[in-house]
């Protein structure tokens, strides 16, 4: 009897302490899970809806909330940062690859339309676009060259991207030389290089982009016409062939596709 | 020679693109389109003529096939 009567005491004393300090409960919380359900009852009789337990509810599921959002948080920031780090090494992969393709590993030697000797290593650390193509063509060229330096000035109006340098190589050393190149430079993008040299020095800077080439028999004006490949190449900063453009890319195509490569590069 | 200019290269396209527009009103007869046809031959260098007659042809027939699709040619018959 004595006993019943302290078990009845103790849930009536702490439902006092629990309406007296409302911010006691968590630890009361514990303690009520040992008590009898129909103690349990008469306690949230004896202080009426809306008091602590009903509060503790709340805070309760604020903290499960809490520890879901964060626990999500850092799973999605972890499965973000593992997502990035395999495409990051996809890119090394790509740039390791592309050392070993064989396309664009010469350094060429030519001179550009205005006489000066240029090198491949002379545009190291910028982004080059590079055409190959001939003075005399009738359309494809003109037209390729025209995409070319629509291409570069759009990417030009953007600020925060870096310049790419527009380049033109002749495969036809033979009619184009340094004052023809610079005629023909003149009708496209105003930072469009022309590169012109010996036959032997073109032969061997279109090998290296695998570009073929073959002049068409001559007419009694000595008119020919050259039979070539007609792709725009994108060449990074560190040299590397990344990228090649045929006739079916528009201009938009080509410059969202140097963007894209310009925001992956990774500087070797 | 030199190579023709952009000035140059954009009268020899128009004249080109006159001549062909004419070819094609009146189903690739030349007849009609001797002026226009005279006019292409002064405006381009003899070797983009040349080019530019060989280049419609196989735009047309481009068109051609996209239009009515490849039929592979029957081959020789087999005597069995």
């Amino acid at each position: 009897m004595l006993g019943l009567a302290s078990v009845m005491a103790t849930p009536l004393m702490r439902c006092a302490v629990r309406a007296a300090a409302p911010r006691a409960h968590l630890h009361l919380k514990l303690l009520r899970h040992a008590r009898p359900a129909h103690l349990a009852a008469s306690c949230f009789l004896s202080t009426g809806p809306g008091d602590g337990t009903q509060h503790t509810a709340r805070i309760r599921l604020r903290t499960r909330l809490l520890v879901t959002l964060g626990l999500g948080a850092g799973l999605a920031a972890a499965g973000g940062y593992v997502y990035w780090e395999k495409r990051q090494t996809l890119r090394r992969q790509r740039v390791e690859q592309l050392k070993r393709v064989a396309v664009g590993q010469g350094d060429f030697s030519l001179t550009d339309h205005t006489g000066r000797r240029r090198r491949k290593e002379d545009f190291l650390g910028g982004w080059v676009l590079l055409y190959f193509g001939f003075t005399h063509c009738p359309d494809i060229c003109p037209e390729e060259l025209e995409k070319l330096s629509a291409a570069v000035a759009s990417l030009d109006r953007d600020p925060a991207l870096p310049r790419v340098q527009p380049l033109f190589i002749t495969v036809d050393p033979e009619r184009d030389d340094v004052a023809a190149v610079g005629r023909y430079v003149k009708d496209f993008h105003p930072r469009l290089i022309g590169l012109t040299g010996t036959d032997e020095e073109v032969r061997r800077a279109g090998r290296d982009y695998r570009v073929y080439a073959s002049a068409g028999p001559k007419d009694e004006d000595g008119d020919y016409i050259v039979d070539h490949t007609i792709l725009i190449y994108l060449v990074n900063p560190d040299g590397l062939f990344l990228d090649y453009y045929n006739r079916m890319k528009s201009e938009e195509q080509i410059c969202q596709s140097v963007r894209n490569h310009m925001k992956e590069h990774v500087t070797l | 020679m030199t190579a023709p200019n952009s000035a140059e290269r954009k009268a020899c396209w128009g004249a080109r693109d006159d001549l062909w527009r004419c070819l094609d009103d009146h189903h690739d007869q030349t007849g009609p389109c001797e002026s226009f046809q005279k006019l292409f031959e002064s405006s381009c260098p003899a070797q983009w003529v040349q080019y530019f007659s060989k280049r419609r042809d196989f735009l047309k027939y481009k068109d051609k096939m996209k239009a009515e699709g490849f039929t592979p040619a029957e081959g020789p018959k087999q005597t069995s």
